[in-house]
């Protein structure tokens, strides 16, 4: 019985033939790639650009300091520290300062306790860690 | 019909063995890939549950890169004189596709044109498969090794080229089933591919004249 | 209520295609799940920062949602319903309307929400600013403390940690509960407005603060939480009931068919809606050292600021340092205080560990838990830019 067998060996256009293919794929896998870098890199644009929105809004503000701020100077005046600015005032520190973890639920007992407020809260420590302090 | 005795060696050891891998890698590949997509238990649980079929399907992959990756290399000529064949359109692939080689019932050929190695809807499958495997290829590699770091966006890309192409890859190769191993005029082709490489001469001289001729005159 | 504070904020449906994209992006490994596996979040480890919500490439994480409450809450007569928006919100709302990313929107945003049916509207800016004069000034205590000044002994420990970022704070509890006495006792900037608004507000109004309903929209998910935590009630009341984040603003404009670019620009309501530079910065990261900069200087040193941009601090580092020197009047000296700004809690563990082991030089670090600040919050618009 006859058999036929293909020739071995390559011609030139063979040659460039498969040897394109495998660039073509290369070029596509670089494609791919590259788009994928772009993506990345445009990827976080938006953050620069919020913030950016931020600080332009910042600089376009007639007082653009906290301490300036007139209906801050009222509260105080009015409510938290009555007659002057006093950070920290007692009825500051009961309406605009917390605890957090373990002391919690001591904290929101003092809370729902309200005639013991201002004693508790003239003695002010919150702060009863032991821990040194780091200079 | 012609009537030459003898056999054609259509395709060697090293090609069939690559594609009896590709085959089976793409069972499983797209087999554990639908099962992830639509989300189905039953076939997450053939693979030992989700995270393990995930394994299976990655694992896979990587068997579904390298074969054809090795073969190529390794059969440069071979690889080449294929592309070669299917990057070759000349009026006679036209014309087959017009009559669609005579495989639609609805279209009458009484003389389909004389075809290459292989014929034109061959070539275009060939092509698809190639484009196709790159492109999974390609979106599979930053779904598994960097899908911590390339944005949401880009990731969601890849799951969607990979999932679309996988889809259209799947259709191509129950087509290609269909002819090759089914269909009543082609299947005689089954063997030449699965089994020991051969196939009748009379077969290919009716289904690739032209290369046929030319493998007659270099013997 | 007491929902979100079991089983948290965020949650993942069913859609997830277990990408496993979000494990990275969190921030405290409270995400579970393989390559394959759908993903689980734990609520005793998620600190509701929201990132793999904005993150996810399949839109498959969801916060929990209490807009139908808030659409209640407008159509009653007998609630009084305020609004604060924080600052953040007003550079990002404009992106769900077709503008720009950073597009300052303010004025509309006020216009928006008067349409929506809030009774007043104000702004978390005031309480930003509050939140400078009180830590600022327990910031000052604490230098006065470690200084060895007479009356400052028992002041906080230095360094001093900022407390506006729920997410942080969370996570602080969570994980490093030594470092607790560091962080100020400063109340956020929402939480100090809803004390405000339920007590000093309802004074100048005269509204009961009982039929007050105090609502927050928020570039973060984690506000969600904060508002919901029990010891906010130093007003005798929940202090904010409800927050909605910029997304679910942008949806209710949408749903009320409200035409938001044509809208007019109007101001916030008096008392507790007027809002400086300062507090506008807080949407960024580094913008809360910034805006403390500005008030400590002048107040310590009694002089006024040529320049009030501190650039040392500005940036997208996850860890920023600066050193600021500082003239102290009261003690004729000059400080050098030396600043720290963590943006990315996945970057705090070892400013903390220094802080623990007494290595820290820093005076004051900022810690947000979002990369850029509240303006990249997890209630922010979702962006998928491409180019």
């Amino acid at each position: 019985m006859k058999l036929f067998h293909e020739s071995e060996g390559i011609t030139r256009r063979q040659f460039f033939k498969g040897a394109g293919m495998l660039t073509v794929a290369a070029v596509i896998s670089g494609v791919f790639a590259k788009f994928g870098f772009d993506v990345f890199a445009a990827s976080d644009d938006y953050i620069t650009q919020r913030v950016a929105g931020l600080y332009t809004l910042d600089e376009s503000m007639a007082i653009r300091k906290s301490h300036e701020n007139p209906e801050i100077i009222q509260i105080y005046k009015d409510f938290l520290s009555p007659g002057k600015v006093e950070c920290v005032s007692p009825k500051a520190h009961h309406l605009l300062h917390t605890k957090y973890g373990k002391d919690i639920p001591g904290f929101i007992a003092e809370l729902k306790n309200p005639h013991h407020v201002p004693e508790v809260e003239s003695a002010a420590n919150e702060e009863t860690s032991t821990e040194e302090p780091a200079a | 019909m012609s009537n030459e005795n003898g056999k054609v060696l259509k395709h060697g050891t090293q090609t069939r063995t690559m594609h009896w891998i590709h085959l089976l890698a793409f069972i499983i590949l797209g087999l554990t890939g639908v099962g992830f997509y639509w989300d189905i238990g039953g076939i997450a649980s053939i693979f030992g549950g989700e995270a393990n079929a995930s394994l299976v399907h990655r694992w896979t992959g990587v068997v579904f890169v390298v074969g054809p990756l090795l073969y190529t290399l390794l059969n440069f000529d071979r690889f080449s004189r294929f592309m070669d064949t299917i990057s070759h359109f000349s009026k006679d692939d036209f014309a087959w596709l017009k009559v669609m080689g005579g495989y639609l019932p609805f279209i009458k050929a009484d003389d389909v044109p004389p075809q290459d190695k292989y014929n034109a809807g061959q070539k275009i499958l060939g092509w698809l498969i190639i484009i196709g495997c790159l492109l999974i290829i390609l979106t599979g590699f930053p779904m598994w090794l960097w899908r911590h770091s390339v944005p949401a966006v880009f990731l969601s890309f890849c799951y969607d080229v990979h999932f679309w192409t996988a889809m259209v890859l799947i259709l191509l190769v129950a087509g290609h089933f269909f002819l090759a191993a089914i269909h009543p005029k082609s299947r005689v082709e089954f063997s030449s591919m699965m089994l020991d490489g051969y196939i009748d001469a009379e077969i290919t001289a009716h289904h690739n004249a032209k290369w046929f001729a030319e493998l007659k005159e270099s013997s | 209520m007491s929902t979100v504070l079991s089983e948290g904020v965020i949650h993942v449906s069913n859609d997830c295609k277990a990408c496993d994209h979000c494990t990275f992006i969190c921030p405290t490994g409270a995400i579970s799940g393989e390559l394959g596996q759908k993903h689980h979040i734990s609520p005793k480890k998620c600190i509701n920062c929201g990132q793999c919500l904005i993150n996810c490439p399949f839109n498959a994480i969801h916060d929990l949602s209490r807009i139908e409450e808030l659409k209640k809450a407008l159509a009653d007569p007998q609630k009084f319903v305020v609004v604060q928006e924080a600052p953040a919100v007003r550079v990002a709302l404009g992106e769900e309307f077709g503008q720009a990313a950073g597009t300052n929107v303010k004025n509309k945003m006020y216009a928006s929400l008067r349409k929506l049916g809030f009774d007043k509207v104000y702004d978390t800016e005031f309480t930003a600013d509050l939140t400078i004069m009180e830590e600022g000034t327990e910031l000052i205590h604490r230098v006065y403390g470690a200084l060895g000044v007479p009356g400052f002994e028992e002041v906080g420990p230095l360094p001093q940690f900022t407390s506006c970022c729920p997410a942080w704070i969370k996570y602080a509890e969570d994980n490093y509960p030594l470092v607790l006495p560091h962080i100020s006792s400063a109340k956020s900037p929402q939480q100090m407005w809803g004390a405000v608004a339920k007590t000093y507000l309802a004074e100048k109004l005269n509204v009961d603060p009982a039929n007050m309903f105090s609502v927050s929209v928020m570039p973060c998910t984690a506000k969600k939480y904060e508002c919901e935590r029990p010891e906010f009630i130093s007003s005798g009341y929940q202090d904010v009931d409800l927050v909605i984040t910029t997304r679910e603003l942008a949806q209710m404009i949408k749903d009320a068919g409200i035409d938001f670019m044509a809208l007019p620009d109007e101001e916030a309501d008096r008392f507790v809606g007027l809002s400086t530079g300062a507090a506008t910065i807080f949407g960024a990261t580094g913008g809360v050292m910034e805006a403390a900069l500005r008030t400590a200087y002048e107040i310590l040193s009694g002089e006024s600021l040529g320049k009030v941009e501190f650039d040392a601090v500005r940036g997208l580092d996850p860890v920023r340092e600066a050193t600021v020197e500082v003239p102290v009047k009261a003690l004729g000296t000059s400080l050098p205080v030396s600043v720290c700004i963590v943006t990315g809690t996945k970057h705090v563990a070892s400013v903390i560990e220094d802080v623990l082991a007494g290595r820290s030089k820093y005076h004051f670090i900022e810690v947000m838990n979002c990369p850029g600040g509240c303006i990249n919050g997890g209630g922010q618009p979702i962006r998928r830019d491409t180019y």
